[in-house]
């Protein structure tokens, strides 16, 4: 329903201190005694740790202190789904990919930090790399965490897919694969926090859920969650990355060892190779269909890279399965998703939630049956659209505002419009 | 030479965590001394404009400009959770959550103008920060006024409400459950394309995409949800990939080597908004942030096949992809 002010573009709230640099990013936030901090990468992608060398990082000009595992040896994992992410890695333990902290350096300066870093000595024992999912699934494979390999495995039956198949006059087969890509928010990753006199740690930093971050990365320290306040500055994007909790949990840990106020930003690169990324996933669709485009029967094997660690792949991945047919009524729908750990940085949630990598899948498929058929893809997928009372693939009725054939309609009357030609 | 295509994808995009996690907003909303409405959630707006949408919706209710609305920024101390800004879940959760505590502060407002005015609910209506009797518009009294006799009163101005729909989790043996999500968002991409056969480069050339929004709050905002939404889509039906060696190593952790789309690889777009209303959502809204996306991909992939005969089911489809598959087909012929 539309009113006085709903439905109608006013001024962006936000805009005026947006434009005129008003708006306070975690990057502009400044204190005269604050500290600055960045940590030291794991040296390869899957390895043990042997031998941490801090001597002569700690000799540099400016550095107040270094932080390792061995110094908090309480410190717990965190992880959106499943806590199985450690914030600092520690002697005799794995490092899981390039991205996994050894050390949090903090110093006077990020020039004197930096220099810091590149004067640790880490050895470590190499272990095999897995970066392909399908080799992390064979029996022979490294276990990259203590479970095993696979994380978790979900599935989808509805109608009957036996029948499905035998009512189709045709059945079409492919495989489809979608890469790993990374958010690139505008703002880089970047925070500061300071500890107050009653032991609270603040930390300002830009996350997609404040009372989230506050609850892992006070279940990580081992804190109450009274202790911890997240406050929000201003953010420049986000798309699923800043779900994750990394800096967050660092800054809390280096405030509170060195009782100052500590700020970090990563660089692009760091905050590439280090942060979550878009899983990669493979698709293995068999779909039935009349002669007519009616479809029978989807069948799905979904596989889905998490990397080192789950994050919100255990979510991202099934969600992948259960969009499996898009917006088309399909019967008899059969499937599984499997998440699985690689030693590739670790996956998470990105616009789309394994929903945007299905579409591609399932898109496609549709087009290629539309071909086989002889049918026009606008009305193979006109025939098969939902409406009120189709049933998803999940079995969910759908009973209102189920608005697909309208946005084809629609879609073609606009492109024709502005002169173009569906060919 | 160069060969044009056009492709179509239709999404569909299940919305809010769904699967019977817990996934609420909270907000409140008090008229303070001078008259002005704060609101204080803790959605996270990342450029998306939940600020301005939760705004709309509790000046609408309240009947006051969207001027005299003060937010509270997200902040663990003073705010309670409005959930994530993700699963294109804020317009409807926190959207329903302002809607519900605008209702019950409205309410609050009238009970006690029905007290100071001694007339009853069909003859007091709300217009610009003030209370008005029917018939007797020179007696208003300004929500100032109003805050002014509670406060004497020992009544507050203020409410808190949430919304905390109950979603069904999935039979982990076959998936299935009564309500996965709370609702679903639809959209609908076509595109055209321009391959050149001697390159395997595509250009998109044209582009429209008509999202099932069910109503919009603030429709320039939607169309920024799609026109961005569909930049990235570009990004990855076409050049965006991050690469790793067989020792794990991240081979293009930089934007030298990691291509994102320009304003110069995307086209003029229009977005056609469809209103479909979901009886659930805030004045009948529906989430767009993710869906945005999701269309644009599959319709360029689509399209190009429709150009020159390449079917690509490797995202990205690089010029060095679409070569190789080129040269795949005349062989074939």
């Amino acid at each position: 329903m539309k009113g006085n002010i709903v439905g109608h573009s006013v001024p962006k709230v936000d805009a005026k201190a947006k434009v005129t640099g008003k708006a306070l990013y975690a990057t502009d936030l400044y204190m005269e005694d604050m500290l600055y901090m960045q940590v030291l990468r794991a040296p390869y992608a899957h390895a043990v740790i042997r031998k941490i060398d801090l001597a002569q990082a700690l000799a540099v000009p400016g550095i107040v202190r270094i932080i390792t595992k061995e110094d908090l040896p309480g410190l717990k994992n965190h992880g959106l789904i499943f806590k199985d992410q450690p914030a600092l890695v520690g002697i005799g333990e794995k490092v899981r990919f390039t991205g996994d902290t050894l050390a949090i350096v903090i110093g006077e300066s990020n020039i004197q930090v930096r220099k810091a870093i590149k004067k640790i000595k880490v050895e470590y024992d190499k272990l095999e790399v897995i970066t392909d999912p399908l080799r992390a699934m064979e029996e022979d494979a490294v276990t990259i965490h203590t479970a095993g390999n696979i994380v978790c495995t979900h599935k989808l039956d509805k109608g009957d897919i036996v029948r499905g198949f035998m009512e189709a006059d045709l059945i079409v087969y492919n495989e489809f694969k979608t890469q790993h890509v990374e958010h690139i928010t505008l703002q880089p990753d970047a925070g500061l926090a300071t500890l107050e006199e009653d032991d609270t740690i603040c930390i300002w930093a830009a996350t997609q859920w404040l009372h989230d971050t506050r609850v892992d990365v006070a279940q990580a320290m081992g804190l109450p969650v009274e202790k911890i306040r997240i406050i929000q500055p201003a953010i420049g994007g986000a798309f699923g990355k800043r779900e994750d909790i990394i800096a967050q949990l660092h800054l809390a840990i280096a405030v509170r060892e060195v009782k100052r106020p500590v700020k970090t930003i990563y660089s692009r690169e760091e905050s590439i190779i280090a942060t979550s990324k878009r899983h990669p996933m493979i698709f293995r669709f068999r779909t039935g269909v009349k002669k007519d485009g009616t479809l029978t029967a989807w069948e799905a094997t979904v596989i889905g890279d998490t990397g080192a660690y789950a994050s919100s792949g255990p979510a991202v991945v099934h969600k992948g399965l259960y969009h499996c047919t898009g917006p088309y009524d399909c019967p008899n729908v059969r499937g599984v998703a499997y998440t699985v750990y690689t030693n590739n940085t670790y996956a998470g949630a990105m616009r789309g939630f394994g929903a945007t990598q299905t579409a591609f899948a399932y898109e496609s498929q549709m087009d290629i049956i539309a071909e086989k058929l002889g049918i026009n893809p606008i009305e193979l997928r006109l025939k098969n659209a939902y409406q009120v009372g189709s049933t998803t693939p999940n079995g969910q009725k759908l009973y209102a505002s189920v608005g697909v054939k309208e946005t084809i309609i629609k879609a073609v009357e606009a492109f024709e419009r502005l002169g173009g030609v569906i060919r | 030479m160069k060969k044009r295509g056009v492709g179509i994808a239709s999404v569909m995009f299940g919305f809010g965590y769904g699967e019977g996690f817990p996934d609420h907003s909270t907000a409140s909303i008090r008229i303070k001394p001078d008259g002005r409405v704060e609101v204080k959630t803790a959605a996270a707006d990342v450029g998306q404009g939940v600020l301005t949408v939760v705004s709309q919706i509790a000046a609408e209710i309240l009947g006051v400009p969207v001027e005299s609305i003060d937010l509270v920024n997200g902040d663990t101390a003073v705010t309670r959770s409005s959930g994530s800004t993700s699963a294109t879940r804020q317009t409807f959760f926190t959207g329903n959550a302002v809607m519900n505590t605008a209702q019950i502060l409205r309410s609050i407002i009238f009970d006690l103008a029905v007290k100071v005015y001694g007339k009853t609910y069909p003859e007091l209506y709300f217009e610009n920060s003030c209370v008005v009797p029917h018939g007797a518009e020179e007696k208003k009294i300004s929500f100032a006024e109003l805050a002014k006799i509670a406060a004497e009163r020992g009544e507050k101005l203020e409410a808190e409400g949430s919304y905390f729909p109950i979603t069904t989790p999935p039979d982990p043996s076959n998936g299935q459950g009564e309500r996965v999500y709370v609702s679903y968002t639809f959209v609908t991409t076509i595109a055209e394309v321009e391959i050149d056969l001697g390159t395997g480069q595509v250009e998109v050339i044209r582009m429209v995409a008509a999202p099932d929004v069910g109503q919009a709050i603030h429709p320039q905002n939607v169309e920024g949800q799609m026109e961005g939404g569909s930049a990235q889509g570009i990004g990855m039906a076409l050049m965006e990939e991050i690469l790793f060696d067989e020792y794990g190593t991240l081979l293009n952790p930089n934007l030298s080597t990691y291509l994102i789309p320009t304003s110069l690889d995307v086209p003029r777009m229009q977005t056609v908004i469809v209103e479909d209303e979901e009886p659930l959502g805030p004045f009948g809204a529906k989430g767009i942030g993710e869906p945005a996306m999701i269309s644009t991909a599959p319709a360029i992939i689509n399209a190009i096949y429709n150009a020159c005969g390449v079917r690509i089911k490797e995202l990205p489809a690089t010029p060095e992809k679409i070569l190789r598959e080129l040269k795949k087909l005349a062989a074939g012929n």
